[in-house]
């Protein structure tokens, strides 16, 4: 080899001017190289953030609609809930305090505004007049919105902006409000599609992919470590040299078919066996996530564990331990670091995972309190809604907010798993 | 920046001759498209159809940014999507190509038969919980619905809802197959599908918007006739700009060949072209 | 770092701890087993079923009968065409960080920033990627829905891992070459290029193998920047859509009007899917094996 190089030397002479000057082109293409994931991460930020902090710039009722109530209504504000319940049929009084709606029986309201409401949509105007009678091109439009208005002291009416009769005195135009922060991470209801008043509650997709990740690592862990312990411990070198490349190849399947195989082998067997309403349920997402997990966990709890000193279990086996009492009384005390971090980085992997938990876990937007009941997780929620949403709507703003959120959780996850690796043991 | 290179594309797209016309949409709607994009292609070798699903709102969104040429909707083109076409200075042309009737499904061992408009709102809205209700068995009730923005949950919300929304946490699946064999699984489910999807796996219930007066079976024939309720049209939208590139396909599907698959998928056929 | 220490196992103790000893180590085996059953069942259970759908046709054919029947070479072709533009993409410029990060910039503050950030890029979601490629080059440089702005998202992905496979390749030489090199007057580019590179090489290429694993079975990352459900005409430009097998696994298994009918074909696609991962997974640990005996025995 050393010969080839003198060869080479010989050939080339790099001391000339152009030598040199690809060589400083060549470091600086290496350098741009080697900032590039920098600059990824960046652009990342700066596209998800833009893009999701947008939703908190976004009306909360509709784009391009307003509420209207007739002048006589001393309502002056209402919350996005308010206005989806009103519009539900869940709220149908008008019970008004200085302005705002109340909810409860017992508190004291005006007698003239505890009359039934009345929630108009724009395309009921179309069943009280016809056709013709909004002239050619629609310009009569708000004229005879107007007037229903109007005409109804007890109504709400969504109307688009453009034909909002805004000339008529006998109307009043509810101030729109843009969406809260507390309206996102306070709101229990996800419901981005609802008209007149979208529900952006990011509770309980938070919550839903908390439990399946939670019990997903529950599952998983006394499993890795065991494996681990196994694998670094006490199994011989055809064992290892076995084992090893399974678990690599069970890291290697597809996310896609891992959820295709839970769909029709898990889902089922889950119903069945636990005799449940539903078979697609967080435990299936928990179970495949676990699954999925299992490698990450057992790689890194496995190195942390072969890299406890020989002294330590010498001296250990000296004192007259057994070997399960090293293994439990100084191994894994000495490895706890490293599956900390290999714990973590499992919980990691489980919140991020997008297909197998969508096509498992029935995707019912609810506040979970069982594992036997469908959840649904935020990648799931990209993952499904993300194509249908209008691009630069409040639901796709939302949509990448998710996605913000999903990426700072993963980044505290890695801080933590290399902070928490880099930790000795006392 | 951004338009060079949105023209070099354009220009390298145009240099490679790619004359495919994309269709985009719907999930109702993707079978029927994609065979019809099959059978087209066969008698016009030369043209690509690519079809791809997503939801409705996908496909204007992508009328409206370009990135389809069709756009497949199992509902009417919305107000404000008309209004955000129009800023864009694009004005659409509709095309019914056939009509679909959703079923409302149970699991087949269930007794229940008759259900009426008020009924399933109650049960989609989540007033009512337990089969015993609507006079079945004492069993809860399971209700399954399309993912939030597909054109079958928007027309099932504003047919049988009358707008209200869903129950919040219902079991919301990414498409219309995974529908069928949740409840084919599941006994005290309860969902819809497009008639197209009906199979043996599922039992229809028969439907009554006159306060039971009437129940009526969803088959193809009572929807033809009009005595089933719950039937909607599915549209084909495009940009009249670009007519002549989608007028064959158009055609094709309004002809009597297309219609045969619209029929043969089990939706209904438009009578007249 | 650890030595064939399992030859020289601690003897067995009798008693309650002897006892307590056995019984956790039956349960250890036991779980050892478990993880293997897990895979077996898993891998059974896909190629029980998939098997017979597999065959010239399948493989050769378009997806007809309302994807019922016909093939999936379509989605071959379009996964073919991902990996390949994602790891041109990709693969220069993961050796070239790589090389950078491991024989210029030493070990200041740059690089270890650098190496954070690599591995932060490593550990987001796959979805996040998808959200950020219809974001960026579907929308904002107008690629469009194509297998431009899919390679380019994947590769983003799977750059963490080149950068690592590379720079471990790179670790695992003797720094006594380099210094070799240098004192024979060999320029840095000239060590690197004529030494370094050549007997990294193989470790290097078992991290490609490994990219094309993992490129080929992402979902995530295509559902909006490329992936088309129906598309039987095979790609002639970087700017068109393309199928791909994992999309195509998730479109047939909750999509379709008939969902027992498509169902073989869903087994089929899984099966040809979890074939090309893990032929790549296995060449890569074959290879990793072949060569680490070379260097021994050299």
């Amino acid at each position: 080899m050393i010969k080839q190089i003198k060869n080479n030397q010989r050939k080339h002479s790099f001391s000339s001017p152009l030598g040199r000057l690809g060589g400083a082109f060549v470091k600086f293409l290496l350098t741009a190289s080697g900032s590039i994931t920098s600059l990824a991460i960046l652009l990342i930020v700066i596209f998800l953030f833009k893009e999701g902090l947008g939703l908190f710039n976004s009306p909360s009722v509709e784009k391009g609609y307003a509420l209207c109530v007739n002048a006589s209504n001393p309502i002056e504000e209402l919350t996005p809930q308010q206005i989806k319940q009103i519009f539900d049929g869940e709220i149908s009084e008008w019970r008004i305090e200085n302005g705002e709606l109340k909810m409860e029986d017992n508190s004291q309201f005006s007698t003239l505004h505890s009359q039934l409401i009345y929630p108009f949509r724009f395309d009921d105007v179309f069943s009280i007049y016809s056709d013709e009678e909004f002239g050619e091109d629609y310009e009569l439009l708000p004229q005879k919105l107007g007037e229903v208005i109007a005409q109804y002291s007890n109504i709400i009416a969504f109307l688009p902006e453009q034909y909002l009769p805004r000339e008529n005195k006998a109307v009043k135009i509810l101030p729109v409000k843009n969406i809260r922060l507390a309206d996102f991470f306070g709101g229990k209801e996800w419901l981005p599609t609802a008209s007149p008043s979208p529900q952006f509650g990011v509770l309980p997709l938070i919550m839903g992919t908390m439990w399946v990740s939670f019990f997903a690592i529950l599952i998983a862990l006394p499993l890795g470590l065991g494996v681990a312990i196994y694998l670094s411990e006490l199994a011989g070198t055809r064992t290892r040299n076995f084992l090893k490349p399974v678990i690599e190849l069970l890291a290697g399947i597809p996310s896609v078919v891992y959820g295709f195989f839970g769909l029709v082998v898990l889902v089922p067997l889950i119903q069945k066996t636990l005799n449940l309403p539903v078979g697609e349920t967080a435990f299936a997402g928990s179970l495949i996530l676990a699954i999925m997990a299992l490698p990450t966990i057992i790689t890194i709890a496995e190195d942390a564990m072969r890299g406890t000193p020989r002294a330590m279990r010498e001296a250990s086996l000296a004192l007259g331990a057994t070997h399960w009492q090293t293994i439990y009384k100084v191994i894994v005390p000495y490895a706890s670091s490293g599956i900390m971090a290999a714990v973590v980085l499992g919980i990691g992997r489980a919140i991020g995972e997008t297909m197998a938990v969508l096509m498992v876990t029935g995707n019912a937007a609810v506040m979970p309190n069982s594992l036997f009941q469908s959840v649904r997780t935020i990648p799931a929620t990209i993952a499904a809604e993300l194509g249908e949403s209008p691009a630069g709507g409040a639901h796709y703003q939302s949509l990448f907010l998710l996605g913000c959120i999903l990426f700072v959780i993963t980044m505290i996850i890695s801080a933590t798993a290399e902070f928490i690796s880099k930790k000795k043991v006392p | 920046m951004k338009k060079t290179i949105l023209t070099t594309a354009v220009l390298i797209a145009a240099l490679f001759g790619v004359q495919a016309q994309r269709i985009k949409g719907s999930d109702t709607m993707l079978p029927l498209s994609q065979k019809a994009a099959e059978e087209f292609m066969k008698i016009n070798p030369s043209q690509t159809v690519t079809v791809t699903g997503g939801g409705s709102g996908v496909g204007i969104a992508a009328l409206l940014e370009g990135t389809t040429e069709l756009a497949q909707l199992s509902r009417k083109i919305k107000f404000d999507e008309k209004n955000k076409l129009k800023e864009k200075g694009k004005t659409v042309k509709e095309v019914i190509a056939a009509y679909d009737a959703l079923a409302v499904v149970v699991h087949p061992s269930n007794k229940v038969t008759n259900l009426t408009r008020e009924q399933l709102e109650g049960v989609f809205t989540g007033k009512i919980t337990n089969w015993k209700e609507v006079g079945g068995a004492d069993l809860a009730i399971i209700p399954y619905a399309r993912e939030t923005s597909s054109g079958t949950y928007e027309f099932f919300k504003e047919s049988v809802l009358k707008k209200k929304n869903y129950m919040s946490g219902i079991m919301s699946m990414p498409a219309t197959g995974a529908i069928i064999q949740s409840i084919a699984q599941t006994k005290g489910a309860i969902g819809y599908v497009g008639l197209a999807y009906l199979s043996k796996e599922v039992k229809a219930v028969h439907v009554s918007y006159d306060e039971s007066k009437t129940f009526v079976a969803p088959t193809v024939a009572n929807a033809k006739n009009e005595t089933y309720p719950i039937v909607r049209p599915l549209y084909y939208y495009y940009d009249a700009a670009k007519e002549s590139k989608v007028k064959p396909f158009i055609d094709f599907i309004l002809s009597t060949k297309g219609q045969k698959i619209v029929s043969e998928i089990g939706f209904i056929t438009v009578t007249a072209p | 770092m650890n030595k064939d220490k399992t030859n020289e196992k601690p003897p067995l103790r009798g008693g309650l701890e002897g006892l307590k000893q056995k019984i956790a180590f039956v349960v250890f085996r036991l779980l050892g087993l478990l993880v293997v059953g897990i895979l077996f069942w898993i891998l059974g259970f896909i190629i029980y079923n998939g098997i017979g759908v597999i065959s010239w046709e399948f493989l050769t054919a378009a997806p007809s009968g309302g994807m019922t029947a016909g093939g999936i070479l379509p989605a071959i072709v379009g996964t073919l065409c991902l990996v390949a533009g994602s790891v041109i993409f990709a693969f220069p410029i993961g050796v070239m960080s790589a090389i950078y990060m491991n024989e210029y910039a030493g070990n200041g503050w740059l690089v270890r920033f650098i190496r954070i950030m690599t591995n932060n890029l490593g550990s987001i979601p796959s979805i996040v990627f998808g959200l950020f490629g219809m974001a960026l080059f579907v929308n904002t440089l107008g690629f469009g829905d194509s297998i431009l702005a899919g390679s380019c998202t994947l590769g983003l992905l799977v750059l963490p891992l080149i950068i690592r496979t590379t720079e471990e390749a790179l670790k695992a030489i003797p720094n006594s070459y380099r210094t070799g090199s240098l004192a024979l007057g060999a320029s840095k580019l000239q060590t690197i290029w004529r030494v370094v590179l050549p007997m990294a090489f193989p470790n290097v290429i078992t991290g490609l193998i490994l990219s094309i694993g993992r490129v080929s079975g992402e979902t995530a990352p295509i559902l909006f920047t490329v992936a088309a459900y129906f598309l039987p005409k095979l790609p002639t430009s970087i700017f068109d859509q393309v199928m791909a097998l994992p999309y195509h696994l998730y479109v047939i298994a909750t999509s379709g009007t008939d969902i027992e009918a498509s169902r073989p074909i869903a087994y089929g696609t899984a099966l040809v899917l979890i074939a090309i991962v893990l032929l790549m997974n296995l060449l890569a640990t074959g290879l990793r094996k072949y060569f680490s005996k070379k260097v021994k025995t050299n």
